[in-house]
């Protein structure tokens, strides 16, 4: 599964390449330190380490256990020389599908991407099933971009729709896509298809512009990166985070706080804290409802990762390597009655692998859909 | 070897509406796909050809339309891609299609396999692979799922079939057909891109096919559509009851029945 | 050959181990019933290294049993098989030829078309005559939801595949009609494969084929001793969520879904499963779903034909219950 298939035979990079990667990724300057295998969650209970995997990057060679990363970028953060490890990782994976030596299941992944625009080979008839009985505003220059998740995955299309229903709310102009979305692209660049991606990119730039769109409000983290990297390079509009949209609606007083009483635990997903430095607003918007914030131990940059991304959503972890399991019993641990988070691959993953702990997992948006006011 | 592969483009099967008045499909407003057990005859002829030497050429029968989808193909691996293109293949039952890919071909020329999929999603009859074989007095091998070469230029073919699993040697050269999921498609190489848009996909007429005009498209088609009928609705039913254990089981068991006979 | 009714209507007996295919005895029952209709007579054909097993097929009615042999014969090989039939055809010109739409009916229907120049109807659903002698075979097409009802108004013989299990095989009464048995012209050429080996069924589980799958998920509990049950008396396999092989309920083999196995059963029982989208990506190809869940808000019900809202356990029993037997 994560394995590698039999016959890993070392890609060699030739000097132009190592020295590109070098330029884009500064894998040149680790001296070797071993601070990022030390701040990796899967040093513990997996065979991956990330010193190592950047050094046989400087040999020209390949890791067995490259694809067990998660893209959570703790490493990155914690590195002294300023390596971009995540981007080695993306970088050592496209090397990858050049000899085909890829895990089971993610062709058929990209497949999907690309000809049904979603990450489930699902009909693209059915990608705005999300919205049931929701009104669309469907006028303005800002675009909901909902992503695969929430248009699909009935748990996370609640989170679709509770956005939504803030947006209403508060009185915002917006348009979707529905049936004409397609994938941001996220996946293929996790798992290191830059040309899959930059195609979804562009399909999603000509389809913004056709619109009028000047800012997108994604709902998904994976999006909110994916489609902030593709659209600053394509001089396309500006990206935000749900959560920053709707602490905006906060702040210009367009919505009003809940009195919910109860205490609540906030998970960071990577790819809106570390990836981007949103820490605050999805905090903000939690106390908004008139619960308590409680911290766990490690949160905001120090936050553990939940497992699911950097493509480990389409691939099999066995059940003891699994961070998910040990962020819900924290997360238990705080003593505080729900478990909230702003991304649906963490939902999915804490559903998942809860085990036996009780904590109810929700997300952000759907936790104060219903306890706000206009 | 010269492998051939067969590549039928069929509407997404969800897209298609039946006009119970007129009794007529509509495809117009469906988006395509290439066919799905397709996509795994094309994955077996390249692994093949990567394994053991030889070129794929992919063929279809088709509209115009269908051409960007050869090109897929092509960036994915395959060597070269020729489409038969006529009004005079349109409205081809199976026996007139077979007619026609066999006759295309032979025009290829020497081919040693051709390999197609198990069945289309549209159509849907599997007869297309087994007409081809006699067209070219080949040998055959339907739904298998693994290949290999034998010995003095044989192939071993195992056909999944319902009983167990058959592995049967054959003589070149052969048609087989390939069991949907067999294998996992390779993902496009975008490095091809560039190729893929600028390699010549050659179109083949009427004329230029040189077949009898007899057996093709609708005057080459023995069998007539009488009627059409929607037997359900697309996607699930959706029935939801809250009924005694007892009325469960036997709504169940009723189920069970039915479904039997829905899919063989 | 053109459109007249002198041979009357065959069906062909394929045969499978020491006995025939079930659907070689349905569509017997059926061309009975249609050569009643059309005043014809029925003709069960075999093809085979050796008759012997006639007797059986006497006991459901034919008027005549041909049994085309050959050593080369022994085992189903489209090529060789088609010109056996063919042969035989073109001496006695049947108007309409049934096959089961079995893997191998279907390999040597398409050979044999052509090879007679007619038309074929493909694994039908339903058979009917359209009010004079010509049949209409009811054909599905796109997934399924659409069905075709195709003739072959001017060659003959019709040909039409049937689905195995539309009609019912009649009662085995006492032996009819006579048997003939023909050795076949046929050389080494006219074979186009070999058997190497056979794999029977069952050696190895593989949920990717299997017709009835009964899935258990969170909601089970980890009562997998009845799901066994059910399944093994459905002649199926047990199938499980992520949540339910985590826990050690089930081996991982049987996990279906997004990162486990994506199956296309005739029917899948579902029960205590949520229907989170990682796993229903693994049973959208299914024909049936049933699904049971004490939750009336479930997603499952989303993705089932049938939903039973209410605990599985109770539904288990009654269910057991009814099928019976051992
Ligand atoms: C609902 C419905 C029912 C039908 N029933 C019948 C019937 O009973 N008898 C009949 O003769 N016709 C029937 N037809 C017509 C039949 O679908 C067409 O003849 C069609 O061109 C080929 O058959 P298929 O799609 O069934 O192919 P299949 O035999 O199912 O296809 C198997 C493989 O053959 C290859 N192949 C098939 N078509 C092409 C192509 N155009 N180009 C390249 N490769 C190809 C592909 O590899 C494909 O995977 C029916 C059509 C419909 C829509
Ligand atoms: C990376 C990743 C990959 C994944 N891949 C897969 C995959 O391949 N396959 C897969 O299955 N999942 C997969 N999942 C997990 C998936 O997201 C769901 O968490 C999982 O499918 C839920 O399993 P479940 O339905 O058994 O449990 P739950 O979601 O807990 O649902 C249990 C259900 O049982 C019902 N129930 C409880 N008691 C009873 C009773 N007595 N009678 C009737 N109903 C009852 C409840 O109402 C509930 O709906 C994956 C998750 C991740 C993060
Ligand atoms: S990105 Fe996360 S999982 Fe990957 S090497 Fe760095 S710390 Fe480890
Ligand atoms: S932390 Fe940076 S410098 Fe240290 S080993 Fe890791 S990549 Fe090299």
């Amino acid at each position: 599964m994560a394995q590698r298939s039999e016959n890993p035979a070392p890609v060699r990079f030739d000097d132009e390449a190592w020295e590109a990667l070098a330029a884009t990724t500064n894998a040149n300057l680790c001296f070797q330190c071993g601070t990022c295998t030390a701040a990796c969650p899967l040093a513990e209970n997996t065979p991956l380490r990330v010193r190592q995997l950047v050094r046989e990057a400087q040999f020209g060679e390949t890791d067995a256990f490259l694809w067990k990363c998660m893209t959570c970028a703790e490493c990155n953060a914690s590195c002294p020389r300023g390596v971009d490890i995540v981007g080695l990782v993306r970088t050592l994976r496209g090397r990858e599908w050049r000899t085909r030596n890829v895990p089971k299941g993610l062709p058929t992944l990209l497949w999907g991407m690309y000809s049904d625009g979603n990450t489930f080979h699902l009909p693209p008839k059915q990608r705005a099933s999300w919205m049931q009985d929701v009104k669309v505003p469907g006028k303005g220059s800002t675009l909901l971009f909902v992503g695969c998740a929430a248009s699909y995955d009935p748990r996370a299309q609640r989170i679709a729709r509770s956005v939504a229903a803030l947006l209403n709310l508060a009185g915002v102009e917006y348009q979707v896509m529905g049936t004409e979305e397609v994938c941001c692209g996220e996946a293929a660049r996790s798992v290191g298809h830059d040309g899959l991606f930059r195609d979804l990119q562009q399909r999603n730039t000509e389809a913004f512009r056709k619109r009028g769109v000047e800012r997108v409000i994604a709902i998904s983290p994976h999006s909110f990166d994916a489609l902030k990297a593709g659209q600053s390079a394509n001089g396309g509009p500006e990206v935000v985070h749900y959560t920053q949209a709707i602490e905006q609606l906060l702040d210009s007083g367009k919505l009003t706080k809940g009195s919910e009483k109860g205490t609540v635990t906030y998970h960071d997903p990577c790819y809106l804290g570390r990836h981007n430095g949103v820490y605050e607003p999805p905090r903000r918007l939690l106390e908004l409802s008139g619960l308590k914030v409680v911290e766990m131990g490690n949160s905001r940059a120090q936050a553990l990762c939940c497992g699911g991304g950097g493509g480990r959503m389409w691939m099999e972890t066995p059940p003891a390597e699994r961070p998910g399991t040990r962020r819900v019993q924290e997360a238990a641990g705080t003593g505080a009655e729900l478990l909230a988070t702003a991304c649906p691959y963490c939902i999915s993953v804490f559903e998942s692998e809860r085990g036996s702990e009780a904590i109810p997992v929700t997300d952000v948006a759907e936790l104060i859909a219903g306890r706000v006011k206009a | 070897m010269h492998i051939v592969v067969c590549m039928k483009v069929v509407p997404r099967p969800e897209e298609v509406k039946v006009d119970l008045a007129t009794k007529m499909l509509d495809r117009a407003g469906a988006r395509s796909v290439i066919n799905s057990s397709d996509m795994n005859a094309l994955e077996t002829a390249l692994a093949f050809r990567d394994a053991h030497g030889g070129k794929v050429t992919v063929l279809s029968m088709g509209p115009p339309p269908f051409e960007p989808y050869l090109r897929v193909a092509l960036a994915v691996g395959a060597d070269e891609a020729i489409l038969l293109s006529d009004r005079a293949f349109g409205g081809a039952d199976t026996l007139a299609t077979s007619y026609t890919l066999a006759a295309g071909i032979r025009k290829i020329g020497k081919v040693d396999l051709v390999l197609c999929g198990e069945e289309s999603s549209d159509g849907g009859t599997s007869q297309v692979p087994p007409s081809i074989a006699e067209w070219l007095n080949a040998s055959q091998a339907t739904y298998v799922e693994r290949l290999v070469p034998g010995k003095h230029g044989t192939v071993h073919a195992t056909r999944v079939l319902e009983d167990g699993k058959e592995t049967v040697e054959l003589s070149v050269p052969a048609v087989i057909s390939v069991v949907v999921g067999s294998n996992e498609p390779r993902f496009l190489d975008y490095d091809r891109w560039a190729f893929a848009q600028s390699a010549k996909v050659q179109v083949w007429n009427e004329k230029e096919l040189c077949g009898d005009p007899q057996y093709l498209g609708l005057k080459g088609s023995p069998t007539a559509v009488a009627g059409l009928r929607e037997v359900k609705k697309a996607g699930r039913r959706r029935e939801t009851v809250t009924v005694t254990p007892d009325e469960a089981a036997s709504r169940i068991k009723a189920e069970i029945d039915r479904a039997k006979i829905a899919r063989s | 050959m053109t459109a007249t009714d002198d041979g009357g209507l065959w069906v062909y007996a394929e045969r499978r181990g020491s006995s025939f295919t079930p659907v070689s005895l349905e569509i017997l029952g059926k061309a009975k019933e249609l050569s009643r209709q059309l005043s014809v007579e029925v003709t069960a054909v075999t093809v085979g290294n050796d008759g012997g097993a006639a007797s059986e097929l006497q006991r459901y009615g034919p008027d005549h049993v041909l049994e085309l042999v050959h050593p080369l014969l022994a085992v189903h090989d489209g090529k060789a098989y088609a010109k056996a039939l063919g042969t035989a055809i073109q001496k006695a010109h049947p108007s309409t030829l049934l096959l089961g739409a079995t893997r191998n009916g279907q390999d040597l229907a398409g050979r044999l078309a052509v090879r007679l120049r007619t038309g074929l109807t493909a694994h039908v659903t339903s058979l009917e005559l359209d009010g004079g002698r010509q049949l209409v075979g009811w054909v599905p097409g796109f997934g399924g939801g659409i069905e075709a009802g195709i003739t072959c108004p001017e060659k003959r013989p019709q040909m039409v595949t049937v689905r195995p299990g539309v009609f019912l095989a009649p009662p085995e009464g006492s032996p009819t009609g006579d048997v003939k048995t023909v050795k076949v012209d046929l050389s080494e050429e006219d074979v186009g494969s070999r058997r190497v080996s056979f794999e029977p069924k069952g050696s190895s589980i593989d949920l990717t084929r299997a017709d009835v799958i009964v899935v258990g998920g969170r909601g089970t509990g980890g009562n997998f001793g009845r799901i066994e049950e059910l399944a093994r008396r459905l002649g199926g396999e047990v199938g499980a969520t992520r949540v339910a092989t985590d826990a050690g309920w089930v081996d991982r083999d049987r996990m279906i879904g997004q990162t486990g196995v994506i199956t296309r059963p005739k029917l899948v029982l579902v029960l205590g499963v949520s229907g989170a989208v990682q796993f229903t990506v693994g049973i959208d190809g299914a024909g049936t779903v049933v699904a049971v869940n004490r939750d009336p808000e479930a997603p499952i019900f989303e993705h089932a034909d049938l939903g039973i809202v209410g605990d599985l356990g109770p539904v288990v029993e009654s269910l057991l219950r009814s099928l019976g037997g051992a």
